[in-house]
C-alpha cells in the first residue's frame, strides 16, 4: 500500500515539474533566440490581432449594430488607423482585462489595447508603444455627495474604489492619506459599489468618468488633482517582448494620429455610440445578448459532458487495469485536476498550450472543461463499477469470459445505468461551472452578462436576469433528466 | 468408473490474510460422479468450490484437472477450464442488463466464437430443456427465483461443460420452488454430468449423490455414501451437524 502511494506521488510530482518546465523554460528559450519578425509576421498574415476587454467605454465597448454585436470605441478606431497604415486587416479578440497582457505574451494576439497604463511593473513583461492618449485621472462620486467631496483632499480617510492592478488603484493607495482602497475586477461592479455607498469615491480615467456621468444622472465627477509623470499615466499598446519592429511601425502611426488630433474625433464617435446604446436599457432589448450566452453555455456544457464521460470511462478503466503505470497515470490525473481550480485549467489550456498549438478560445474552453469534467466523471464511473455486485464478475469469469468482455458487456452497462442520475448532476453543474470560460473571452452567459452591464450602465438588473436564466436552465434540465431516469427504471 | 479422475485435490490450503479457511483438503472426483458437500456455515464450502475453477487461487496444495495443475495454467488453459467446468450460484447471478436469451448466448459467442444463429439455436434448445422457452425475451428481474436458477443452469450448460459446480443452488429459493430446480439437476445427473453440489437437501443427496463430504474447520472430516453418512455418521461433529439439519 505504501509503495503504491509513493509511486503515485512521484508521478504527480513529475507531472507538476514538467508543467513548470513548459512554462518557465519554453518561453525564455523562444525570446532568447527568436529574431524580431514581429512586423513581418503580421504583414505575411495580412492581419493584426488586437486583444481587448470591451467593457471600458469610451475606450472599447460592445454595441449591437444592425442586429450584430460589435466592439467599438476610441481604441478600436486608433487600431483601425494603425492597421490601415500597416496595410493589413484588423482582427479583434475579446477577453477579460486580466487576460489581455497574457494574450500578447503567449502570442494569442499581436497587440493588447484596452486603455492600459504602461506601469513600470508591466514593462518588465511586455513592450509598450508610445502613449497614444492621456485622459487624466478623475473620481466618480454620488451626486448627493457633491458638496462633501469637492477635491482630492476631502477624500482622505475615506473608502476609495479602483480596478485591481490598475494605476488608479496604486494612486489611491499611495497618494490619498489614510484611504481604504477597495479593489474589484470591473468598473461596472465598482460603480455599483459606489451607488450603494460601499465606497465613497471611485478612481477612474477621465473619459470613462465622463461616460458614466453622461449616462447616469445619480453620478458626478471631480478631477483627481494628482501630479503625475505623463509617461506612466497615459494609455499605451502592449506587445510581446522583443517586438521592436512592430512597436516602431505602430509608433509612427501614433505620431500621425496625434499630429492630426484624430483622438478627439474618435472620442466623439464613441460618444455617439454610447448615446445609441443607452437609449433603451431594458433587458428585453438585450435578449439577443442573453440568447447567445445561453447558446454558448449549453453548447460548452453539452459537448464537455460527452467528452467528459468518454475520458472518465477511459480513466476508470485505466484505474481498474492490471498495469501499474496506467493505474498511476489515472490516479495522478484525477488527483491533479481535482486539486487545481477550473479557472487555472482554462487559462492553462488557452495560454499555456497556446504556446505550442494556437487554439481558439471556444475550443480551449471546451477542452479545459472536458478535461476537468473527465476527472470528476471518472470518480462517478468508478463508483458505478464498484456498485455492480461482485457476483456478476464471478458469474462472467465462471463462463470463461475475458476481463475486457466482462467489463464491456456486463459491468459497464450496469454501472452506467446506476450512475445516470450522478452523470445528470454533473451536466447540470457544468452548466453553472462552465461560466469560468468567460475569462478567456468565450461569449457564454457570464461574458454576455458583463457586456450588457457595461453597455447599459446598469449594475444589478443584468445579474438578476442571468441568475434567473441559470435557474430556469438547470431547473428544466433537472426535470428532463428525471423524466429519462424514470423511463429507464420502467424499462426494466 | 475405472476412468482416470477428472479432478484431484491434494493438500489444498486457502488463507485470507491471517484467516485459514481451508487447512488441508484432499479429494477425488471421477467422471460422472455426483458429490454433495455439506457442512456448517463458514466452514469453507464456497471457498472450496471456487478453488476448483480458479475463481480463487489456492494458498498451497494442488488442484489437478485431468492430471494437470490448474495453478500453472496459462490464460487460455484457464478459459478452457472454465468452459469445461460450469458454475451455478446461490444468488443466480444472471446478468440483469441482458435478456434471458442473451444471458445464454453471450459466452458461446464471445468465448466459443459460435455464430449468432448457432448460439441462438443452442440457447432455445436449452431453455426448452429447463421448461422456460417462453421466457427467452424477458429480462431476468421478471423471473421467479426458481425460474432464474433454471436459467442460470441453462446458461452454464450453454458452454457444453463436462462438469458443473453448484453452490447452494436452492437455499435462496422459496420452498415451493426448490423442487423444480432439483428436478433439473437430477436429470443432469442421470445424463451423466459430473457434479459437485454444496447443498443441505438431504433428499436430493440420498437420491442422486455417489458420495457426501462433510466439511468443517477447514478439513473434510468425513466422506461416505449418502445413506451411511446420514444414518450412521462416524465423526462426532458430523453426528451433531446431521442431527441439527434433520431437526430443523
Ligand atoms: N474474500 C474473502 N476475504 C476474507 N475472508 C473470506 C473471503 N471469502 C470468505 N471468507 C471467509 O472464509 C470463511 C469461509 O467462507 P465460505 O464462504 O467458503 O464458507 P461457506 O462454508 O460457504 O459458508 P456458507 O454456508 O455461509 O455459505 C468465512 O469465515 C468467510 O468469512
Ligand atoms: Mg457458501
Amino acid at each position: 500500500m505504501k509503495v503504491k502511494g509513493r509511486n503515485v506521488l512521484l508521478t504527480i510530482m513529475t507531472l507538476c515539474l514538467s508543467l513548470l518546465f513548459l512554462f518557465t523554460v519554453q518561453p525564455a528559450h523562444h525570446t532568447a533566440y527568436a529574431a524580431d519578425d514581429s512586423l513581418q509576421k503580421i504583414k505575411d498574415r495580412g492581419s493584426i490581432i488586437m486583444a481587448t476587454s470591451p467593457d471600458y467605454p469610451p475606450y472599447e465597448f460592445q454595441v449591437s449594430k444592425n442586429g450584430k454585436s460589435q466592439v467599438v470605441g476610441m481604441d478600436v478606431d486608433i487600431m483601425r488607423q494603425v492597421a490601415k497604415d500597416l496595410g493589413v486587416k484588423l482582427v479583434i479578440k475579446s477577453m477579460s482585462y486580466d487576460s489581455v497582457l497574457v494574450a500578447v505574451e503567449t502570442g494569442k494576439a499581436d497587440v493588447a489595447m484596452s486603455g492600459i497604463n504602461p506601469t513600470a511593473k508591466r514593462r518588465q513583461s511586455v513592450d509598450f508603444s508610445k502613449i497614444y492618449y492621456n485622459g487624466g485621472q478623475s473620481f466618480l462620486i454620488n451626486k448627493t455627495d457633491v458638496g462633501k467631496y469637492k477635491n482630492k483632499a476631502a477624500l482622505a480617510h475615506k473608502k476609495i474604489g479602483a480596478q485591481t492592478g490598475t494605476l488608479q488603484y496604486n494612486l489611491a493607495k499611495t497618494k490619498i492619506p489614510g484611504a481604504t482602497v477597495k479593489g474589484m475586477d470591473k468598473n461596472t461592479d465598482l460603480v455599483l459599489a459606489l451607488k450603494t455607498h460601499k465606497i465613497d469615491a471611485l478612481g477612474i480615467e477621465t473619459p470613462s468618468a465622463e461616460a458614466y456621468v453622461k449616462n447616469d444622472h445619480d453620478l458626478a465627477m471631480i478631477k483627481s488633482g494628482y501630479k503625475l509623470n505623463k509617461n506612466e499615466t497615459g494609455s499605451a499598446m502592449a506587445f510581446k517582448k522583443g517586438s521592436g519592429t512592430l512597436a516602431a511601425a505602430v509608433n509612427k502611426s501614433i505620431d500621425k494620429i496625434k499630429a492630426k488630433h484624430l483622438t478627439t474625433q474618435y472620442l466623439a464617435n464613441a460618444g455617439k455610440y454610447m448615446k445609441v446604446n443607452t437609449n433603451n436599457t431594458s433587458m428585453v432589448h438585450y435578449w439577443t445578448y442573453f440568447a447567445k450566452g445561453i447558446e454558448y453555455t449549453l453548447l460548452i456544457s453539452a459537448i464537455s459532458v460527452i467528452f467528459g464521460v468518454l475520458l472518465g470511462t477511459i480513466l476508470a478503466l485505466m484505474r481498474f487495469s492490471k498495469s501499474k503505470v496506467l493505474k498511476a497515470i489515472s490516479v495522478a490525473y484525477v488527483e491533479f485536476v481535482r486539486g487545481t481550480p477550473l479557472m487555472v485549467q482554462v487559462m492553462f489550456v488557452y495560454f499555456g498550450v497556446g504556446i505550442i498549438v494556437n487554439l481558439p478560445a471556444l475550443l480551449s474552453g471546451i477542452i479545459a472543461v472536458s478535461l476537468n469534467s473527465g476527472a470528476y466523471v471518472e470518480e462517478i464511473i468508478r463508483g458505478g463499477i464498484n456498485s455492480v455486485d461482485k457476483g456478476q464478475t464471478e458469474a462472467s469469469a465462471s463462463l470463461g469470459l475475458a476481463k475486457g468482455d466482462t467489463m464491456r458487456f456486463i459491468i459497464l452497462p450496469q454501472a452506467l445505468k446506476n450512475i445516470w442520475p450522478a452523470l445528470g448532476n454533473e451536466f447540470v453543474s457544468l452548466v453553472k461551472e462552465s461560466s469560468i470560460v468567460s475569462i478567456i473571452g468565450v461569449t457564454d452567459l457570464i461574458y454576455q452578462l458583463n457586456i450588457v452591464r457595461a453597455d447599459t450602465y446598469r449594475g444589478v438588473m443584468p445579474v438578476f436576469v442571468a441568475m434567473c436564466i441559470y435557474f430556469v436552465m438547470t431547473f428544466i434540465l433537472t426535470r428532463i433528466l428525471n423524466y429519462f431516469e424514470g423511463r429507464m427504471k420502467h424499462a426494466r | 468408473m475405472q476412468d482416470k479422475p477428472l479432478v484431484e485435490v491434494k493438500k489444498l490450503q486457502k488463507n485470507y490474510g491471517d484467516t485459514e479457511v481451508l487447512k488441508e483438503i484432499d479429494g477425488t472426483v471421477m467422471p460422472g460422479q455426483v458429490i454433495c458437500v455439506i457442512g456448517p456455515s463458514g466452514s469453507g464450502k464456497s471457498t472450496f468450490l471456487r478453488c476448483l475453477n480458479m475463481l480463487e487461487t489456492p494458498t498451497a496444495g494442488q488442484v489437478l484437472f485431468e492430471g494437470k495443475d490448474t495453478q500453472k495454467f496459462s490464460e487460455e488453459e484457464l478459459t478452457t477450464l472454465r468452459e469445461r467446468m460450469g458454475m451455478v450460484f446461490q444468488s443466480f447471478n444472471l446478468f440483469p442488463n441482458l435478456t434471458v436469451l442473451d444471458n445464454l448466448k453471450l459466452a458461446p459467442i464471445r468465448v466459443k466464437k459460435m455464430s449468432d444463429k448457432d448460439a441462438e439455436e443452442k440457447a432455445m434448445g436449452l431453455l426448452k430443456r429447463v421448461g422456460l422457452e417462453e421466457k427467452a425475451n424477458v429480462y431476468p428481474n421478471s423471473l421467479s427465483g426458481g425460474q432464474a436458477q433454471r436459467v442460470a443452469i441453462a446458461r452454464a450448460l450453454a458452454m457444453d461443460p463436462e462438469m458443473l459446480l453448484f453452490d447452494e443452488p436452492t437455499s435462496a429459493l422459496d420452498p415451493e420452488m426448490v423442487g423444480e430446480v432439483l428436478a433439473v439437476m437430477k436429470e443432469l445427473a442421470e445424463d451423466g454430468m459430473t457434479m459437485v453440489v454444496v447443498t443441505h437437501e438431504m433428499g436430493f443427496a440420498r437420491e442422486v449423490a455417489n458420495e457426501v463430504w462433510f466439511m468443517a474447520d477447514g478439513y473434510i472430516l468425513e466422506k461416505n455414501k449418502p445413506n451411511e453418512m446420514f444414518e450412521h455418521p462416524q465423526n462426532p461433529r458430523t453426528k451433531d451437524f446431521i442431527s441439527k439439519i434433520i431437526n430443523s
